[in-house]
């Protein structure tokens, strides 16, 4: 348990031990009696003041607003001495009546850091002490307690002249100057929120609300003691003053409440920021994204520069995170283990700091964010590489494909055409001759010619000669030629395209066919190839009995890894009954 | 028909070239070789073929391109294209060409050579 956990519960206790104190005193204590709406104003607004500043410590440990808060509840509860039938705490709890005030108006001109801002600041909550308690010192010179409450009151041991024209005279004396004090508070609250930026200027917005509230109940107050109608001196008025309209302080620990809450939706709106963001956006939108979350729109994601020292914002403005400017604090942003100093930081309003837990969440979101985008960006480019690579290795096996054809063409088949006919020549001139002879070469160059036809068919399974001939119109009209399958051919692209792409248009129409004569013997094909713009459209469709699968065969498997290897996609549509049809759709620059 | 027509076979292979002059020197031709694309239009320049066995795959430049050349010069030879490979594998590329015609190398006989030597007469009378 830390020092400042152990101090907010002490704290705890005794606010507890004083209001209990405070509920038996009231109750059982003989004295001038105590309205039942002022015991409970008394109570609550005491309480919830103790409540919210051990809260506020909790919450902000190193922050003086939950010292403020709990001086505040104190000074509140403190002038409930007065109620006791003893000399000494009757005066000293009419002396302390009003200081409260001076504490609120201290916590208000401290809002939301816990510091006061300037040395004037300094001075006019030093005045409010002072006038607070002056006030009551030098009007109790003046008061004689048995003229308010009869000879039931102890006694006032201040008092030197019981004559009620002194009084009166201070009394003149305190509106001006106590409006004057309030006045200026007030003001000065609006001036702070004109200048706040950022987390702070949304800070001050609920005290914007609440301080009127509370200087205006200060106001009647103040004017209500010094007049000479003496408002306060009827049971209605009194309970109206002091019992009914002292909620309002409510509104002071509803302060706390409210900041709580502002924090708490940030948090959430920082959540629903890094949520909504596209996939791969740039920082800059997490910029924005956050700046809206935490309503500081001078907020700056700063990255450290790849070639150089410096830092630069989202918009490329150099940011020096061991400088930054007045007003301004750094975070880091968590980045990858052992990466010292950080990548990228967060360059707020000051404000901030006094929320951690917010600061903390918006940069580990940030962070995560931002790893997000790398790895995105990473897991892209090793996509691309892979795609890249793909695209290589069919072209390469395209190639060596080629290049076998070309081998056989000019290697073996040529042998085998010359000796074709060399044994074709042979026979000829033993023809007359040795008929036995003749027989057998006839039979020779039979094999031979077998084999020629065989080795162009293998050939051109292997790749077909005239799709590097010709391109794709011709070798698809050699295709369907060729093709048992009864084939129309629909306009097809004169033009020459990149090897990979004319190969793959050539096997998608190749395989469309071969499993047409597969798998729908007596069925008719149309094959049809359009060019859109930046793309080929194949297409192939048959009358056959349909019910092809995509995943079934390795054949169309086989089709569609290499359609894709071009980035190319291949559909299927073969419902049962209803023929198959073949789509590829490649890009084509 | 005119005795001892020169023809002129075009080939990089020069086992087909031996083979094609000793069938058709057997059958009542003059034969003249050229091994490329460039070496066929220089020698046809010089013994006016009347008839050139050309075959599809060169190493410098293609039969269709020495086709072409050929039907620009002024005699204007019978041009056979000849390929291991068929006509098929060609597409369009043998009709579209000024060549007379294409015979697959392993059905060279000098008939079917005075065959298209005739035709290409009729055609074109001189």
């Amino acid at each position: 348990m830390s020092r400042r956990r152990r101090a907010a519960l002490i704290v705890a206790a005794l606010a507890a031990l004083a209001a209990v104190t405070g509920q038996i005193v009231v109750t059982y204590v003989p004295g001038p009696p105590q309205p039942l709406i002022g015991t409970i104003s008394q109570s609550l607004v005491g309480l919830s003041f103790l409540a919210a500043g051990i809260a506020a410590w909790l919450r902000w440990p190193a922050s003086r607003l939950g010292l403020l808060f709990t001086i505040a509840g104190y000074l509140w509860l403190l002038p409930n001495l007065g109620h006791l039938p003893y000399a000494l705490p009757f005066t000293i709890g009419n002396l302390v009546a009003s200081v409260y005030g001076a504490a609120l108006a201290h916590l208000a001109l401290a809002w939301p850091t816990g510091r006061l801002r300037s040395r004037f600041e300094v001075g006019v909550v030093a005045a409010e002490y002072a006038w607070t308690i002056g006030q009551s010192f030098v009007s109790m010179f003046f008061w004689n307690p048995h003229t308010n409450c009869g000879p039931g009151c102890p006694a006032n041991l201040l008092m030197i002249d019981g004559s009620r024209s002194a009084e009166n005279v201070l009394g003149v004396i305190s509106i001006p100057v106590g409006l004057a004090l309030t006045v200026t508070v007030l003001a000065l609250i609006v001036r702070h929120w004109q200048t706040a930026q950022g987390w702070t200027r949304r800070a001050m917005v609920p005290l914007l609300w609440i301080a009127p509230a509370i200087c205006a109940l200060s106001a009647v107050q103040t004017v209500a003691e010094n007049t000479s109608l003496r408002l306060f001196a009827g049971a209605t008025a009194g309970n109206i003053l002091y019992g009914y309209l002292p909620l309002i302080l409510l509104a002071g620990p509803a302060l706390f409440v409210a900041s709580t809450l502002l924090a708490r939706t940030a948090r959430g709106a920082v959540g629903t920021a890094i949520v909504d963001l596209e996939p791969g956006a740039p920082p800059g939108q997490l910029r924005d994204a956050l700046a809206r979350a935490l309503g500081d729109s001078t907020l700056q994601l700063a990255f450290r520069q790849p070639d150089g020292p410096g830092y630069a914002d989202t918009t490329g403005r150099p940011v020096d995170p061991a400088r930054p400017e007045p007003g301004r604090i750094v975070t880091p942003l968590p980045g990858p283990a052992g990466a010292a100093p950080a990548e990228a930081v967060l360059v707020h309003e000051e404000g901030l700091e006094h929320e951690p837990q917010l600061i903390r969440l918006t940069a580990a979101a940030a962070g995560l964010a931002l790893e997000h985008a790398r790895l995105q960006a990473e897991v892209q480019a090793q996509l691309e590489q892979v795609r890249a690579s793909r695209a290589r290795i069919v072209e390469a096996g395209d190639e060596a494909r080629r290049r076998i054809e070309r081998d056989l063409h000019d290697g073996a088949q040529q042998r085998l055409v010359t000796l074709s006919l060399a044994l074709g020549m042979a026979r000829s001139q033993v023809a007359g001759s040795d008929p036995g002879l003749a027989a057998l070469l006839e039979g020779a160059t039979k094999e031979a010619r077998e084999a020629i036809a065989e080795l162009r068919e293998l050939a051109r399974g292997i790749h077909p000669a005239v799709l590097t001939e010709t391109g794709l119109a011709g070798a698809v009209q050699a295709l369907v030629e060729r093709s048992p399958v009864l084939t129309t051919v629909g306009a097809v692209p004169a033009g020459r395209y990149p090897a990979p792409i004319e190969a793959t248009a050539y096997f998608v129409v190749c395989e469309a066919l071969a499993n047409v004569a597969k798998h729908a013997p007596g069925a008719t094909a149309q094959v049809a190839i359009r060019q859109p713009a930046g793309r080929i459209v194949v297409e192939i469709t048959d009358d056959g009995p349909g019910g092809a699968r995509p995943g079934a065969g390795s054949g169309l498997r086989g089709l569609a890894d290499r359609v894709a290897s071009v980035g190319g996609t291949l559909r299927v549509e073969s419902a049962v009954g209803s023929g198959t049809r073949l789509q590829a759709e490649i890009p084509c620059p | 028909m005119a005795p001892f027509p020169a023809v002129l076979v075009v080939d990089d292979h020069d086992g087909f070239r031996a083979f094609a002059r000793t069938m058709l020197e057997a059958a009542g031709f003059t034969v003249t070789e050229a091994a490329s694309g460039a070496e066929a239009a220089a020698t046809a320049r010089i013994i006016r073929p009347q008839l050139v066995l050309l075959d599809i795959q060169l190493p410098d430049f293609d039969g269709f391109e020495v086709a072409r050349r050929l039907a620009a010069g002024v005699q204007r030879p019978v041009i056979v294209l000849t390929s291991t490979r068929e006509a098929s594998d060609y597409g369009g590329l043998i009709t579209s060409s000024p060549a007379a015609g294409f015979l697959p190398k392993d059905e060279l006989t000098g008939a079917a050579l005075h065959g298209f030597l005739a035709a290409g007469r009729a055609e074109r009378p001189a």
